[in-house]
């Protein structure tokens, strides 16, 4: 394990990401812990970069930017703006779970360490959007097809159920 | 000299250079900033027959801006007594940094670009969507109801016109067949994309200035309708991150279209003999003075024709241009 500018940045990153998810769950307020996944979502993004997936990180910003804030727009609107959470854990059950995250952590550290993962020539890093094009439209057309089929449902369905509820609205009000 | 640089070994010698090149553009785009808002206000003035700022420096009142930028760093920087107090500082700041990294991507000439990425084009789209965060945050972390309108305001917005933006580029990137930048102004060299184009141009015009947030789109800061909107509670330094964040994006959205639309660096045809920087600095003022022209004639858009006009006019006929090029593109082979 040398210490390159690879290196340096997948540190970098991962800490980023790690710390967000950490966040994530220990902040109490709704709009925090989406700033927090927006850190973990960015440097998940930067990963990829560094893998040489530049469409995917790309992608991954673009889709997931609309999302978070779609969230933070509903975190905000359908909770209490001065909303607190009430501890529950004492500190026998916070130090057992340390412990227990702790030696999750090493086992699964050891096991991924010694692993040997054969490494196969690929060609996957250049040209990859290309790539990506490529197999979509041949190889994965049908499942490709069908995804899209599957999102048109989600969308009509949920045209179908907000229409609904504005005939009833506008019903009650006349 | 920047593709050299881009090719070569990492080290730290390369990182101090593209610090230092970074550093540089920074302040040539700062330049273009201060500079940008006295031009706007000229033009505004000279269009609405007043006549602008004259006072400071000289009688073109060219150090206007410098002036009111020295103002805002000198002023007290106030934070709201019951302002959620770290999203409150740091929301200009994820506001601006994508603002400024958008930059990297866009070549000015063939020899000028700080980062020649594959997917240049939905790295752009995809780094502004996250400013939009930034500024959700600010209008919440205010805690203020005429900040937080003008942040929901700002999100609908974004997603709503994200999606045009996207379709009508979806018509160039057909016909150059790459998202690289590059690629796309090398394709234009037979043909400026605005011609091939006119309605994807059209399109990408009208959501760019719903994008960056100008009249007639400037909803989320209606004065008139919300005090100032999402930054009602910024004053000093952090509502000049919110500002320059926009200027920025002044800059790189008119940097892009050029590039999409007008051909990027490439001459007209017999006068190659002017520079590429001259041609692309040409064009871009042109957008620039576009985008301003528009924003003092047009008044502002209703929060329900807004929705209206993205979702029911430009998406169908962004939809039926990526139709019609794809069909030209594979029936006739034209272009």
């Amino acid at each position: 394990m040398s210490l390159s500018g690879e290196m340096i940045a997948f540190i970098l990153l991962s800490l980023v990401a790690i710390i967000g998810g950490i966040l994530l769950i220990n902040l109490t307020r709704v709009v925090h812990m989406v700033i927090a996944l927006v850190f973990t979502f960015i440097s998940v993004a930067g990963l990829y970069v560094l893998l040489s997936a530049e469409f995917l990180a790309a992608v991954q910003i673009l889709i997931y930017s609309g999302a978070i804030t779609i969230i933070m727009l509903f975190g905000i609107m359908l909770t209490r703006h001065n909303d607190t959470s009430e501890k529950t854990a004492g500190v026998w059950r916070k130090l057992l779970l340390i412990a227990g995250i702790a030696g999750f952590g090493l086992a699964s550290y050891a096991g991924i360490y010694n692993l040997d993962i054969p490494v196969q020539e690929t060609k996957l890093h250049e040209d990859n959007t290309r790539q990506i094009g490529m197999a979509l439209y041949s190889d994965h057309m049908i499942p490709f097809e069908l995804t899209s089929v599957l999102l048109l449902a989600a969308l009509i369905g949920a045209i179908i159920l907000a229409k609904k509820d504005d005939e009833k609205k506008e019903g009650e009000e006349s | 000299m920047v593709e050299d640089l881009l090719a070569s070994s990492p080290g730290l010698l390369n990182f101090g250079i593209f610090f230092l090149l970074a550093t540089v553009l920074l302040l040539v785009i700062l330049g273009f900033v201060t500079y940008a808002i006295l031009a706007e206000r000229k033009v505004m003035g000279f269009m609405q027959l007043r006549q602008g700022p004259n006072q400071v420096g000289g009688r073109w009142g060219l150090l206007q801006t410098v002036a009111d930028v020295l103002k805002l760093l000198i002023k007290e920087d106030t934070i709201p007594k019951s302002a959620d107090r770290p999203l409150f500082i740091l929301a200009p700041v994820i506001a601006f940094a994508p603002a400024f990294m958008v930059v990297a991507v866009i070549p000015f000439t063939d020899k000028l670009q700080f980062a020649d990425i594959g997917v240049g084009l939905l790295y752009y789209i995809a780094i502004s969507g996250i400013s939009t965060v930034g500024i959700v945050t600010g209008g919440w972390a205010s805690n203020n109801k005429y900040a937080l309108l003008g942040g929901m305001r700002a999100a609908a917005q974004m997603i709503s016109y994200e999606i045009p933006l996207v379709m009508s580029v979806l018509g160039v990137i057909l016909l150059a067949g790459s998202l690289n930048l590059n690629d796309i102004v090398d394709a234009q060299s037979s043909g400026w994309y605005i011609l091939k184009q006119p309605i994807g141009f059209i399109i990408f015009l009208v959501a760019s200035i719903a994008e960056l947030n100008r009249t007639p789109f400037d909803l989320p800061e209606a004065e008139s309708e919300l005090v100032a909107g999402f930054h009602v509670e910024y004053s000093g330094f952090r509502w000049a991150f919110f500002m320059l964040s926009e200027y920025v994006y002044l800059f790189a959205m008119a940097s892009l279209t050029t590039v999409l639309f007008l051909g990027g660096w490439g001459p007209l045809p017999f006068m190659d003999f002017i520079p590429g920087a001259v041609w692309f600095s040409l064009k871009f003022s042109l957008i620039v003075f576009l985008l301003i022209w528009v924003r003092v004639t047009l008044p502002r858009l209703r929060a329900d024709q807004l929705m209206e006009f993205g979702w029911k006019v430009l998406l169908p006929v962004a939809l039926a241009n990526i139709f019609l090029t794809a069909l030209l593109k594979e029936l006739f082979n034209f272009m």
